[in-house]
């Protein structure tokens, strides 16, 4: 699918920092990140929210939801709440980050505290530990296919494919702190993309 | 002042600072917030702690759900409340002011270019995040094997939702660890 049709075939930008082209309302904004809320098992919710509000509602791009991440997890915070925060400006402004961001807690707060109160009346079998090891597996899976889905592409991909290469070797493999190893990597590979952009 | 307000506000002292440090959030975090619960202020056992982790694990939404259980734990329902906002407003605060500043910009040519210099290192911290939490999976390599699986099926036919791939994952270990007993 080409990135015009991904997109809805919304391309002119209009120079503001909240899009004016199509606006979202707020209880759709709220609805679907409440149920991304109760549905990103295993903690990746990057992962989830490119399956939910890139994949299926095209509210976002793949460039913005990618330099969400990077923003996301380059500041303090959840990265997951950090993007969610960012996805929510974009859509519409103060008010729909704070739609975003509480749509996402509001669920999983009631979860996790009626889980608890669960646990300490009736306690856990260990089977319960199988089932969460199942569900993180396939979380990870999730998040390793959406890793590889935005690989870069495109003619001139030799470059940033190497940026991401030497970030999962840094990061993931080497477990370096991740901090450094984006402020390194940053500078060269926007480089790279400024270069692309003057001959392209 | 009563004590519920006291515990209440020394969560907010807790929690706050721990927003705003929480740089690539994670493991760092969840040792200061054990640090801070078990040692510091009291609010729980180290045991209790373990308990805690476990069951935020269980519940969807961010992995620091966590947060809420120890506020729980220290002052009921209002703590809950009360840790998860002090964990999450302020980082918030930062990241739409930045994310407001940034959008401004939008349009420029540098923009661009700072937008497509981002992604491929934000697929390659994607990519490193699902290595980190396999590394501490204390499945072993039956949980490899099993998120292997997970992202070939996924990649080959992008329309399967990956809820029913949960709730097979779920199922299947729990069944197999209910045959193994």
């Amino acid at each position: 699918m080409s990135k015009e049709a991904r997109l809805g075939g919304v391309t002119a930008e209009p120079d503001a920092s909240v899009r004016e082209d199509h606006r979202i309302g707020l209880t759709a904004i709220f609805a679907a990140f409440f149920w991304l809320g109760v549905t990103s098992f295993g903690g990746n919710t990057a992962a989830w929210l490119y399956h939910q509000i890139v994949q299926r509602r095209h509210w976002i791009d793949d460039t913005e939801f990618l330099s969400g991440v990077a923003l996301g997890r380059i500041v303090p915070g959840s990265g997951g709440v950090n993007l969610t925060v960012q996805v929510g400006q974009r859509l519409r402004g103060e008010a729909g980050a704070v739609a975003a961001v509480v749509g996402l807690l509001s669920g999983p707060l009631v979860i996790v505290l009626a889980l608890a109160v669960a646990y300490t009346r009736i306690g856990w079998s260990p089977a319960v530990h199988a089932i969460l090891d199942g569900i993180a597996a396939a979380a990870i899976g999730l998040t390793f296919a959406t890793g590889l889905k935005l690989l870069p592409s495109g003619s001139s991909r030799v470059g940033p494919l190497a940026v991401t290469l030497a970030t999962v070797l840094c990061v993931g493999v080497l477990r370096w702190p991740m901090l450094p190893v984006v402020l390194c990597l940053a500078p060269v590979s926007i480089g790279l993309a400024l270069v692309r952009g003057r001959n392209a | 002042m009563p004590d519920d307000i006291r515990t209440l506000l020394s969560l907010v002292l807790v929690f706050v600072p721990l927003s705003l440090l929480s740089i690539g959030g994670g493991a760092s975090l969840l040792a200061d917030m054990e640090h801070q619960s078990v040692a510091v202020q009291g609010w729980t056992t180290a045991r209790e702690f373990a308990d805690l982790f476990a069951i935020s694990r269980a519940a969807p939404g961010p992995g620091t759900m966590l947060s809420a259980l120890i506020g729980w734990k220290a002052a009921g329902w209002a703590g809950a409340v009360t840790a998860t906002v002090a964990l999450y407003l302020p980082s918030s605060l930062v990241v739409y002011a930045a994310a407001r500043l940034w959008g401004r910009w939008r349009g420029s040519l540098w923009h661009a270019a700072v937008e497509r210099g981002l992604a491929p290192i934000a697929a390659g911290l994607i990519l490193s995040g699902g290595i980190a939490v396999l590394r501490i999976s204390p499945g072993g390599p039956v949980v490899w094997a099993a998120a292997i699986l997970a992202t070939v099926l996924l990649l080959r036919w992008p329309r399967l939702h990956p809820l029913i791939l949960f709730a097979a994952g779920g199922g299947l270990f729990g069944l197999a660890a209910g045959l193994g007993r």
